[in-house]
């Protein structure tokens, strides 16, 4: 007898095979996901829309042209979900995780969800987020009309903003993998909260057309997977140039698969960068440093001294209060959930221009002293995130909002360089830990070649939630 | 409107703007947020300002003329 498939957290790959050998049907994986989705979704907060009608009829659509062989790749037929801030037709609301847009609806499709439907995966569902994307200022948890996103590793933990619902969704096992965005930090953090992997690919990588802008010049669209080569699996899938958003670059994304074996990587660390992580999180990179050297060598590097966190701080809060600006101006920011987003956007008219370009030239200085750095270098490691997800109650420590270090993500973010983050350990109350690697511009074969050596040598990746069902 | 008198003349100056255009919407508690806000506004900028650039030293990404037919 042949035994049952069982699809729930298991790589792309191993779905991918499935599916193609006609183990489990595409629309079987649907159903599975659409189930998980309506049920398990609302315990973390994760979900926004179920897409049920538009997932089986392409799961159906995926049945019939695979029964017919014509297989068009690891996507075909896989089932995956978005954060709520890309654009969908057909009448499914794109809220942006905010209550004043609950009924906002577009008439078209995002680039990322047209290239991934064209690849044959499947759209079962729109994921909660933080509202505006955290642009609005936001302290604490509870800034979403959804609740607060709980990562599948504590119950009352934070899974991470702003794309909460991204990466608690994969983490639980609510699809195989989702797309997230990251201005600063909101690819990295709920991949660190909810103990999965997460791409920040290079700026201008993958299209940005009909995702909600936070920051013109800072936002980048990416995935989140339980594994760094699903990661790499869906990049090559979005990435290109899209006439439709001018910033993306002329420049193919190919994912590169072949590890040499005894591939000695060259790893660089800032010093000091986890000096001020909380100690679980120093702890792992510590532990996980040790691993890495057994793959590679690991130098301190000193960077020019740069009010990195500034420049990063400045750009985004002049670029968000510009882009919400009818929000701002009109008032309507006071039917946000969380209380200090409904004013603190007013204090950024205290930018003034002159501020903002400084910034603006402020960060080429900032990009070139990267690149100096990089050139030597496969990847820069760090934690991917400072502090343990926090209780969901509580405030949170945010670089962004400039009460914790994250030199890291200031300079990847106003440099528009990859990064991925991996699990890579758990504290005693068991919050999951994490290690980015940072790559040059355009290298994101790179970084995911280290993240996949890592977990080749790891199995961080493979622990489950116990309170996610293993379905 | 008064401003708390630990405001040094640029904050005070910046939180004028602010409170001019939407002080009418905020109660005290947002009002001394805000104050706070833009004092962290404020040192943020005096950091950037710390650093010397040049009369070369543009901004990126430079802009781009458009085409519609390109």
């Amino acid at each position: 007898m042949t035994p049952v498939f069982r699809p729930i957290r298991r790589p792309i790959r191993e779905l991918a095979d499935a599916v193609r050998a006609r183990r489990v049907s595409p629309v079987e994986l649907a159903e599975t996901f659409l189930e998980r989705l309506q049920r398990i979704g609302p315990r973390y907060n994760a979900v926004v829309t179920v897409t049920r009608d538009r997932a089986l009829s392409q799961a159906r659509r995926a049945e019939r042209e695979i029964a017919a062989g014509h297989w068009r790749g690891a996507l075909h037929g896989i089932p995956f979900a978005v954060k709520d801030l890309l654009a969908t037709s057909g009448g499914i609301p794109t809220t942006w995780g905010a209550a004043p847009l609950r009924d906002q609806a577009f008439d078209f499709d995002a680039t990322v969800i047209e290239r991934l439907e064209s690849a044959g995966a499947v759209l079962v569902g729109k994921l909660a987020m933080v509202e505006l994307a955290g642009g609005m200022g936001y302290r604490q948890p509870a800034a979403s009309f959804t609740g607060p996103g709980i990562s599948p590793w504590g119950v009352d933990a934070w899974s991470g903003g702003s794309s909460s619902g991204s990466g608690s969704a994969v983490g639980a096992g609510l699809v195989p993998f989702a797309i997230g965005s990251e201005t600063w930090g909101s690819i990295l953090s709920p991949a660190a909260n909810c103990g999965v992997s997460g791409l920040r690919p290079t700026y201008g990588r993958v299209s940005r057309h009909g995702a909600m802008a936070l920051c013109w010049t800072l936002d980048k669209l990416g995935p989140i997977g339980l594994t760094a080569d699903d990661c790499g699996i869906v990049l090559e899938a979005i990435a290109g140039p899209d006439p439709r958003d001018p910033t993306t670059a002329r420049r193919a994304f190919h994912y590169e698969t072949g590890d040499r074996s005894g591939r000695h990587f060259r790893f660089g660390m800032i010093r000091g960068v986890a000096d001020t992580a909380e100690d679980a999180v120093r702890d792992a990179f510590g532990r996980s440093l040790d691993v890495l050297r057994t793959i590679g060598t690991v130098v301190e590097i000193t960077l020019a001294d740069l009010p990195y966190e500034a420049i990063t701080r400045t750009i985004l809060m002049a670029e968000a209060a510009s882009a919400f600006e009818d929000m701002i101006e009109s008032g309507a920011i006071a039917g946000l959930t969380a209380p200090e987003d409904r004013f603190t956007a007013y204090a950024r008219d205290a930018i003034l221009a002159k501020d903002y370009i400084r910034a603006l030239r402020l960060r080429t200085v900032v990009a070139r002293e990267a690149d100096r750095v990089l050139s030597e270098l496969d990847a820069l490691v760090a934690p991917g995130r400072p502090a343990l997800a926090s209780p969901i109650d509580r405030e949170f420590r945010s670089a962004s909002r400039g009460n914790v270090p994250d030199v890291m993500g200031a300079i990847g973010n106003a440099a528009g360089l990859p990064a991925i983050a991996v699990p890579n350990g758990f504290n005693e109350a068991g919050l999951p830990t994490s290690l980015q690697f940072m790559g040059r511009a355009w290298e994101e074969n790179a970084v995911l070649a280290a993240a996949r050596a890592w977990q080749r040598l790891t199995d961080w990746h493979r622990r489950r939630p116990e309170g996610a069902d293993a379905g | 409107m008064s401003l708390p008198d630990r405001a040094p003349a640029e904050v005070e100056l910046r939180l004028a703007l602010v409170l001019g255009r939407y002080g009418g919407r905020l109660d005290a508690e947002q009002t001394e947020a805000l104050c706070r806000a833009v004092e962290a506004i404020v040192e943020q900028i005096t950091s950037l300002r710390g650093v010397l650039l040049g009369n070369a030293d543009e901004p990126l990404p430079r802009f781009i003329p458009f085409r519609g037919d390109e």
